[in-house]
Parts: C-alpha cells; structure tokens; sequence
C-alpha cells in the first residue's frame, strides 16, 4: 500500500521535474546529531528528485522552529507540540512528514523500584525533566510534583541515572533505556503517550512563506523524505555506518538497535509513513490551550500539509 | 548626577527605540527578537517568579565570588613565595581558566549533585582565574626599591607581605575580582542550566516554551546582577584606593 502511493506519486513527480529550474542548495535543519531518529533523511535519495540538500546537524537546543521560521534554513526537524506554539506565536511555520507516529517519549527507572506506571513516578525520587516542555507541565498537573525531586534534563547523559537507583529521567523509548541496559541496569519504560500525549515527533517542517512560494520544492523533499524513510526501515545498515562516521560518539550497535526498536513507533500501516491527520493535531492544540501553552488555539489544518498526496490535484507549469 | 548619567542612557533610549519600531513595523519577528515593551510586559507578569530567580542566582553566585576572592588570593600568595612553587603550580591555576565550563557541569552535577552546591562550584570555577591571576601579578610587581628599604629595616616576610606588597597589590587584586565579579554570574548561569534553579533554569524554561520576551527578561536581569557586583567592587575600590592611588583620585 504504501509503496503503491508512493510509485503513484512518480510519474507525477517526473512530469513536473522535467520542467523546474536545476533547484539550488536546501538545507534541513537537525535538532540533535545524526542519529537513527534521522535515518530516513539521511537515506533519501535526494539527486533523483532532484535537490541538492545539506544537512545541518544540531545539538541540544537548536532553535530549528525559529530557524525555519526565519529561513536560515529552509527544512527543519522539529515537534508538533513545539509547531503548535510557534504558530500561535506567530511563527508561521507548516508540518510536511511526521516521522514517529507514535511519540517517543517516555520516563525510564529503575525496576528495582517495581513502578507500575508514570504515576508512580511522581511518589517519590528523582526526576530529570525538561520543565519547559508540554507533557511536564501535563504531568505537573495531572499528579503534582510535590513529591519527587525534580531536577534538569541531562540530555542524553544516562550517568546520575546509574549512579542513583532513585533516579528516573526523560528519554526516547528506543534509545537511553538500550544505553542504559547495556551498561548493566534493569530498565522500566513509560511512554508518555500512556498519560494520552501523543503528538507527532521528528517532523520535517518548512515555513509558510517559503510553502507558499516553493510548494513543487516542498512536495518533491517530502516524496524524498518518505522513500528515504522506506528505504531505511527496510535496510537500515548503509544509512547507520554514514551517519555513525558523522557521529562517532554513538556506538555502531546503538545506531542498530536504536533503529530496529523505533520502527514500531515509525512505521503503522494502513497509515502511509509520515502522514498526518486533522484530528490528532486538533487534540494536541486541545491539550496545549489546557496547558495554557498557546493563547490564541491556530486552525488544525493550518498546521500541516499532506502535500504529496494532494499533487494529482495541483497544475504543472 | 544627571550630567553623568545621561551619556549611558542615550545608547539604551536609542536601542530601545529602534527595537520597538522595528518589531512593530514588522522588519523583525516578534518570536526572533522580541519588542522591548514585551520584555517589559514578560519582566510585570512573572516578577514573583523572576525575584526568586534573581535571589537564587545573586546567592549562589556571590559565594562561588566570594570563595574565589578567599581561595585565589590565597593561592597567589603561596605561588608568590617562590620561583619554584610558581613553576609547579602556576600551570595547574591556567588550566582552570582553560577549563569549557559548559563540558565540565554535567560532571559538577555527578561531583556536588543538583542545587546550590554545583551552581556555586562552577561561579567558583570560572571567576578563580583572574583572581590568582592578578593578584600574583600585583605581588611580585612591588616596588624593589621598597623591598630593599624593608629588608634593610630587617622586616620578616609575612611583615613585608602584609605592610607592603598585599598593600600595594590591591589595586591588581581588584582589577581581578572586577573581571570575577561578571564571570561569577555567568558560571553560576552556567550551572543552573545543569544544576537546576534560579535565572539559568528560568532562561531553559522559557527557552523551551519558545517565550523570547521570557529569555531576554531573565538574560537583563542576570546582566543587572553582574553590573552590580561589579559596582560594588568599584565602590569597595575606591574606599580603600581613594587615598594613596591614583586610579581612584
């Protein structure tokens, strides 16, 4: 099914790309360092469509909404949670292809301390946690923090977690739980999305002005984006020893595990990979106007685009 | 007063003015640089938040000052009794300054733990260096020709370091704690983006929350907590200066 879209999608795509200009160098904006989250992107095969893309790695904290928003970049990797806030800030920016489905999110523990779920997170320890992230502050309110420490997030850093078996942190599901387990501890796991957060992440996004004006370009990298996507959860290992020689820091058999555990989370059929709903954006929007994130709650379907299947439909010049 | 004052207020009047119109005309994005009334606006509404913030930070980064101030000069006294104490120990006092702060608090955090004690460790760490650093310089530049008229007067060495080259250092001891004084509060910023608390973790926060007028609220104050403890070393300065040197006559 979802090849059969995407082969649909083809000879659309060559009829047009025969008549657009050689396009000119575009860059996608990573918010952290090449890693399997970025895999797709990473395999895409960018001369056939053809773009000349750079990839520009990030690191904690790259402002990749801002970024795209202001066009020092002109893709962008970025979360539905953060796109909704932006937009009601008036950052005009659009969704293109959401990588995870489901969000990879979650708490890790230690299952020394037999929890049973993320409310018992919040009896007692130490938590590491973004507070300025959304699901924070859904987890403030909904169980309170009176009880648990609550601490920064160290990224990636999984040390104070070995050290303290009272320490539990934020994570991505497929990712520092591995580390940890293979560094010898028992691990336990509570998606976020097991407390009804479930916003689309790993989201390739463009601004609305250069949407607008490059709409060809826009669907083009998204139609890349998903076969580069389809490409690397068949075969993942080219993909993972190019991204590991730029990110020597991950070990080779992360790059591999890591890529195997999120397929899950990435890849759920009949849905084709990277699409993206009304209905799951306008929850999200729900959930941030609760919060009191966002003032002024923008329009679901301004927030994202499902381009590549609205191409039959758009004349070519 | 007015005549002193208002040569420093014009740049900010024009810099404030040029911001505003800018973002309300639209030539700069609101949620890239934010309008100074906004700022202003976020400074109003979060002002119980932001005083604690301003408390936690100005205590943990006046004691990781103060701890420099106490165990720099200490340290340039002792490198100041000898050539060779100074040729082995001197390279180990660069290394601190040498230190990325940023790379080394994820590892004050695993040392001293979240809170206070790893936000003041890493103000310690970064304002150490132009402690020692100028202090050992104001010792071992005294006048030779006062040496020699205390040698001569058959003064001992904690006479001599006490009534003549501490004395005569001072003016160097508190170029040093002016420069400490604003890395004093960038450490301590530093460490509570990893630590947790204060000014720092209001900065992450509103980061995150992609809050711009938020961020650049905190970041004015915590420039305001810098600017004030570097007046008063000026004011301490000129105390003790204000008689015999002349950079404060």
């Amino acid at each position: 099914m979802l090849r059969r879209n995407f082969l649909c999608a083809f000879p659309l795509f060559a009829g047009f790309s025969a008549c657009s200009k050689p396009s000119n160098k575009i860059r996608l904006a990573l918010n952290w360092k090449p890693d399997p989250q970025f895999g797709g992107f990473y395999a895409a095969p960018y001369q056939q469509y053809p773009l000349d893309v750079e990839i520009l790695p990030g690191g904690a904290g790259t402002p990749t909404i801002q970024m795209v928003g202001a066009g020092s970049a002109e893709f962008g990797i970025v979360s539905a949670d953060e796109l909704v806030i932006a937009r009601s800030r008036g950052n005009d920016v659009v969704a293109l292809f959401a990588v995870f489905q489901d969000n990879p999110q979650g708490i890790m523990a230690h299952a020394s301390r037999k929890l049973q779920g993320i409310e018992d997170v919040m009896k007692g320890g130490t938590l590491a946690i973004q507070k300025g992230l959304p699901y924070a502050r859904l987890l403030e309110k909904k169980y309170g923090f009176a009880k648990v420490n609550v601490v920064p997030s160290p990224g990636g850093d999984i040390t104070a977690f070995l050290a303290d078996p009272n320490f539990a942190q934020q994570c991505f599901v497929m990712s520092e739980p591995l580390t940890a387990r293979r560094k010898g501890a028992d691990v336990v796991v509570f998606p976020v999305s097991e407390i009804g957060y479930n916003p689309y992440t790993t989201v390739l996004a463009t601004s609305g002005d250069y949407f607008r004006k490059n709409v060809r370009v826009a669907a083009v990298m998204t139609m890349a984006a998903r076969a580069g996507w389809r490409a690397y959860l068949d075969d993942p290992k080219p993909t993972n020893q190019h991204m590991n020689q730029l990110n020597p820091s991950m070990a080779a058999d992360s790059f591999t595990e890591v890529a195997e555990a999120q397929k899950p989370l990435i890849d759920k059929p009949p849905a084709a990979l990277g699409s993206m709903t009304k209905e799951r954006w306008a929850t999200l929007i729900q959930q941030l106007k609760d919060l009191g994130d966002i003032q002024t709650a923008p329009a679901p379907e301004d927030c994202f685009r499902n381009v590549e299947m609205r191409l039959e439909a758009m004349p070519v010049k | 007063m007015i005549k002193r004052i208002f040569p420093a207020l014009l740049p900010l009047f024009a810099v404030v003015l040029i911001a505003e119109t800018a973002v309300r005309a639209g030539w700069v994005r609101s949620y890239l640089v934010p309008a100074p009334s906004a700022v202003a606006q976020a400074l109003f509404e979060s002002r119980q938040e932001l005083v604690g913030a301003v408390l936690t930070t100005s205590a943990s980064a006046l004691l990781g000052f103060v701890l420099s101030t106490i165990i720099g000069i200490a340290i340039a006294v002792f490198l100041s009794s000898s050539r060779a104490i100074q040729r082995a120990f001197y390279p180990y006092a660069v290394f601190f300054q040498t230190v990325p702060i940023i790379a080394i608090a994820p590892l004050l955090v695993i040392w001293f733990g979240y809170g206070i004690r790893t936000v003041v460790a890493s103000a310690f760490v970064v304002s150490i260096f132009p402690v020692i650093a100028n202090t050992l310089n104001g010792i071992l530049s005294t006048d030779p020709a006062l040496r020699d008229l205390f040698r001569l007067y058959g003064a001992s060495t904690w006479t001599t370091l006490f009534k003549l080259r501490f004395p005569a250092a001072l003016p160097q001891i508190l170029t040093g704690l002016r420069v400490a004084s604003g890395l004093a509060v960038i450490g301590a910023i530093v460490g509570e983006f990893i630590g947790g608390q204060g000014l720092g973790s209001v900065v992450d926060v509103a980061r995150t929350q992609q809050r711009v007028d938020k961020v650049f609220a905190a970041v004015l104050l915590a420039s305001l907590l810098g600017l004030a403890l570097f007046g008063l070393i000026n004011l301490i300065s000129y105390v003790t200066l204000r008689r015999w040197h002349e950079s404060e006559q």
